[in-house]
């Protein structure tokens, strides 16, 4: 537990860091936080009966809203890029509120030092000049890889809280 | 709704009429609640809508929960393998009595008084019946609330209309075209896990209308695309192809391949070997040598049901093809919003790896987070906002691409088919048949 207490600071600086990176729509720089073989999915959550004993009800394991390889990231990025992409055409104002931020204890991977990471978000979404805004409430279950030293997304899996979407899109990242 | 209405046509409906022979369309019926009302009754009361895929409830029990406008359905295959679309109302006091999306189950039971219907919608279960109601009530006479349900290769279609005709004279001729979808293999068309659902403050028309014949968005609407290279900046591509549409029916579809010149593999990019079980596959000859010549296809089977099945890649840096299909119903839920269903099928012969393959083509590139239709999202929502406002619900918008073209004499499927998809003519051919419904 000690080793895992140590890297506390560690991974909420880094998600915080990651949030900023998000929030101010520097794309790029968030792509060198992730690693090259990262997987980023958002499955599909459907209202489900109670799980006996508790958990998440209602995930959707084999058809998602998002599932990433670093290409199609890239593709999202480089979409942006262009000034075409019209969904971000004015950009939306978001807001990553990230909060509960647990950490698993590291283990010793082929690929290097990793960690099981849990975090929760609060998704803002303002666009135009309409007053209305959306929100997103979801769980990140990520693992974070130590690569050279610097901590970076390996994997994440965002548990929404809704069934039906309240956004007209997903022109963004979790 | 406002009753004198019935009597008298709408104003922007009398406008509709003048105006829809010469191409022009009110914006006005994109985002107008008494419109949205008459529609309701008038289009949603009695046309076919599409509720399910046969391979999301393949088992006795199996249901999932679907919706007509504001009606939600179970829609269910009984333990006799008979598929019914219950309402789920309870007939005591009105509770909903299913709490999940999907599943499978033997019964319903309302959690209120404990009422308790078959999968087959017929009420077995009255808590305390005797002391209750002694001889009074008669179950027999009041199970769930159904409607008609028919399924035509593998496609589930509900209605509120007793009246209304049987769902292959309702398809007529766009069977044709569904069929280069639905029978390209042996095995048929599989639902993957479940739809997407989302909401957009957008027309339920507008969405309609896309998928039945413009093409003509595709160069500035997804230019981001282009710009990668993922979609052909070569305006031929849009250009290109064959639109149908089918007379008095409101349906439509496009049917593209490849410009000459043009390198794109057979069969919209399948495996080698679904090609080969296409053959004998196929209903026709016809079909297949159309399906062989084709990379890209839509449908819009009025009044809201799309279907896409393009040529497309994973990713943009990804070398070679991989199609996707996509169904998406537009289920309107409000004069400017609509809660979009996007499923993702694909053949369940597939080999596995090409299957998964295909689900990213159309995860990335179609759905919610789609690298193409997150812009048709927001380009819809900003027309519907502009259509709901006073001066631009008086506006005039243009539907006359194509006029001077005329027929192709040689295209081997049913339908009025042109050489050309510059062209607004099945988009005029739906609002012909909106109008008509509306107007009946």
């Amino acid at each position: 537990m000690a080793n895992q207490n140590g890297i506390v600071p560690e991974i909420t600086d880094f998600l915080y860091r990651e949030a900023e990176l998000l929030d101010d729509g520097r794309h790029r720089e968030w792509m060198d936080l992730v690693t090259e073989d990262v997987r980023y999915q958002v499955p599909i959550r459907i209202t489900k009966e109670r799980i006996l004993g508790g958990g998440v009800s209602g995930v959707v394991e084999n058809m998602f809203h998002m599932d990433e390889d670093r290409d199609s990231l890239e593709m999202r990025v480089e979409r942006v890029e262009t000034g075409f992409a019209w969904a971000e055409e004015p950009p939306s104002r978001l807001r990553h509120f990230i909060t509960n931020v647990r950490v698993g204890e590291v283990r010793e991977t082929s690929s290097g030092e990793e960690s099981d990471v849990r975090s929760n978000l609060l998704l803002f979404r303002s666009r135009w000049d309409e007053p209305e805004h959306v929100v997103l409430s979801a769980e990140r279950r990520d693992v974070l890889r130590r690569v050279d030293g610097e901590w970076k997304l390996a994997k994440r899996v965002v548990i929404l809280d809704s069934a039906t979407l309240p956004t007209m899109n997903i022109s963004f990242f979790f | 709704m406002n009753r004198e209405l019935k009597n008298q046509m709408h104003p922007i409906l009398e406008e509709m009429d003048q105006s829809l022979p010469e191409g022009e369309i009110p914006a006005g019926i994109f985002n107008d609640p008494e419109i949205f009302e008459l529609e309701r009754e008038q289009v949603f009361g009695h046309s076919w809508v599409y509720i399910a895929h046969e391979s999301e409830i393949p088992n006795p029990g199996d249901y999932v929960l679907r919706y007509i406008v504001d009606n939600r359905f179970i829609v269910v295959r009984d333990e006799e393998g008979q598929v019914r679309a219950l309402l789920d109302i309870c007939r005591h006091r009105g509770m909903q009595v299913c709490r999940a999306e999907m599943g499978n189950a033997s019964h319903f039971r309302c959690p209120y008084h404990g009422w308790t219907y078959r999968n087959d919608g017929s009420l077995i279960g009255v808590p305390s019946q005797k002391a209750a109601y002694g001889d009074r009530l008669d179950k027999s006479q009041i199970g769930l609330e159904q409607i008609r349900v028919e399924a035509y290769s593998g496609m589930i279609f509900g209605t509120l209309d007793p009246e209304v005709p049987p769902l292959q004279e309702w398809l007529g001729d766009i069977r044709w075209y569904l069929e280069l979808i639905t029978r390209r293999s042996p095995e048929g068309l599989e639902v993957i896990g479940a739809p997407q659902r989302w909401v957009v403050d957008v027309n339920w028309k507008l969405a309609s209308e896309n998928f039945v014949g413009d093409s003509y968005h595709t160069l500035m609407t997804h230019r981001s695309m282009v710009e990668l290279g993922v979609a052909p900046r070569d305006a031929r591509y849009a250009m290109y192809g064959e639109q149908i549409h089918i007379p008095d029916k409101g349906h439509g579809s496009m049917v593209i391949g490849a410009p000459p010149g043009a390198k794109l593999p057979p069969f919209w990019g399948y495996p080698e070997e679904m090609l080969k079980r296409a053959r004998t596959s196929y209903p026709t000859k016809e079909q297949f040598e159309v399906a062989r010549e084709t990379r890209i296809m839509l449908v819009t089977v009025f009044p809201n049901l799309s279907i896409h099945n393009p040529i497309r890649s994973p990713h943009h840096k990804y070398q070679g093809s991989v199609p996707m299909l996509t169904f998406r119903v537009w289920n309107p839920i409000g004069p400017g919003k609509i809660e979009i269903f996007s499923w993702f099928l694909v053949e369940k012969d597939a080999p596995e790896e090409f299957k998964q393959l295909s689900s990213w083509s159309y995860l990335r590139s179609f759905g919610v987070s789609g690298t193409f239709e997150q812009d048709d999202a927001e380009i819809w929502t900003r027309i519907t906002n502009g259509a709901g406002t006073s001066m631009g619900r008086q506006h005039k918008l243009n539907y006359q691409m194509g006029t001077h073209q005329e027929p192709d004499p040689d295209w081997p499927g049913p339908g009025v088919a042109y050489p050309v998809n510059f062209t607004d003519v099945n988009l005029r051919n739906f609002y012909s048949r909106w109008l008509e419904l509306m107007r009946s």
